[in-house]
């Protein structure tokens, strides 16, 4: 019995560069007319056999199906249109907007607190003040520990659903790990009343401070990053070699 | 006759595409049939080939489209905009040009010895 497969056209649109909601939406609809094709040949009177392969011949060969789609260059996404942008630039706008971000979020909160201490005319006590420094610490340490981790996980699931060259998306990986190793967001408080610091830093731009912790951190964000893409194509492997096995 | 030339067939799927849609929102098997009957099945392209045309004009602005659940399927039904109906009639008065300018190629030797 046949039945339309869609993969390979679909890996063929998604290889060139045709943005990946586009070759969705296409599979989907060459799909439905399959089935409203066969449907129409059954009701006049084909066998089903018969009305699949007209079906088939009908709505066009895969070829021309690729061809019809590869015309329209508009249709490409913007990964594949301008990959040093998304790999090159995107990985520097993301950390900075995650630390920028960040930091105006957490001053947004320290603002907010200070107003409702104001309201109840009250004054945090040293042991609140000790409570919330713990929170903006582990905050900052999120940001700037989770923040590269999360990103090169973007761009590996960017770069994959695009099928974007390796080269591309090792490039977007090590260059979120590597920044994000060197960037730091620091919060303490000074002892006085009310007082706190709030501090940005970048070990790249001097006076390079924790230039060193920069560098083990950037060393283990690739670890961590290369050993999860490891596991995962390994984990990939074996599913294929299972499917396989499965059906020969 | 069957064309189906694809330099000769430039811009017409858009033509046909726009024209069909004019009448009212369609999904793509309904567009193609509808596009056969008006044609009377003169010009034959793969049905799949449609689809791109579509997505490439609702990126342009000339169609808009929507999910609409119909006997439990999940169609998307296309739809002409304002913009898609300005450059249907710029395309309608292009190839008006160009069949006037081919017919009067055509019946231009009749047309001559007439005037003789």
């Amino acid at each position: 019995m046949l039945q339309p497969c869609f993969d390979r056209l679909s890996e063929r649109l998604l290889a060139a560069g045709i943005a990946p909601r586009h070759v969705r939406r296409y599979v989907r609809e060459l799909s439905d007319h399959f089935d409203d094709l066969v449907r129409e040949e059954s009701e006049g009177g084909a066998s089903r056999e018969l009305a699949q392969t007209r079906a088939l011949s009908r709505l066009g060969h895969e070829s021309d199906l690729a061809e019809a789609m590869l015309a329209r260059p508009e249709l490409r996404s913007l990964t594949s249109r301008f990959p040093w942008a998304v790999f090159g630039l995107g990985p520097i706008a993301l950390l900075a907007l995650s630390v920028v971000g960040g930091i105006f979020l957490e001053i947004w909160i320290i603002n907010h607190t200070s107003f409702v201490w104001a309201w109840f005319h009250m004054q945090p006590s040293p042991a609140t003040a000790r409570v919330a420094t713990k929170i903006y610490t582990a905050y900052n340490t999120l940001v700037v520990f989770g923040g590269p981790l999360l990103f090169a996980w973007l761009f590996t699931w960017i770069g994959t659903r695009q099928r974007m060259p390796r080269a591309w998306i090792i490039a977007g990986v090590a260059i979120v790990c590597v920044l994000g190793g060197f960037q730091n967001l620091i919060f303490y408080d000074t002892g006085c009343r009310g007082c706190g610091h709030l501090l940005m830093q970048s070990a790249f731009i001097p006076p390079f401070p924790h230039f060193a912790e920069g560098v083990a951190r950037a060393a283990m964000n690739l670890a961590i990053a290369g050993g999860i893409w490891w596991l995962s194509a390994r984990k990939k492997t074996s599913t294929a070699v299972t499917l396989h096995t499965a059906r020969t | 006759m069957n064309m189906a030339n694809p330099s000769f067939m430039n811009g017409v799927p858009e033509l046909l595409i726009l024209r069909t849609l004019e009448s009212g929102e369609m999904y793509g098997y309904e567009l193609v049939q509808a596009i056969r009957a008006r044609t009377n099945q003169a010009i034959s392209l793969g049905e799949g080939v449609v689809y791109p045309a579509l997505h490439a004009l609702e990126r342009d602005g000339m169609l808009k489209s929507r999910r609409k659940l119909v006997n439990g399927r999940t169609r998307v039904y296309y739809a002409v905009t304002r913009k898609g109906e300005k450059h249907l009639a710029g395309l309608v008065r292009h190839w008006q040009h160009i069949t006037d300018a081919i017919g009067l190629a055509i019946g231009g030797t009749a047309h001559a010895a007439a005037m003789l």
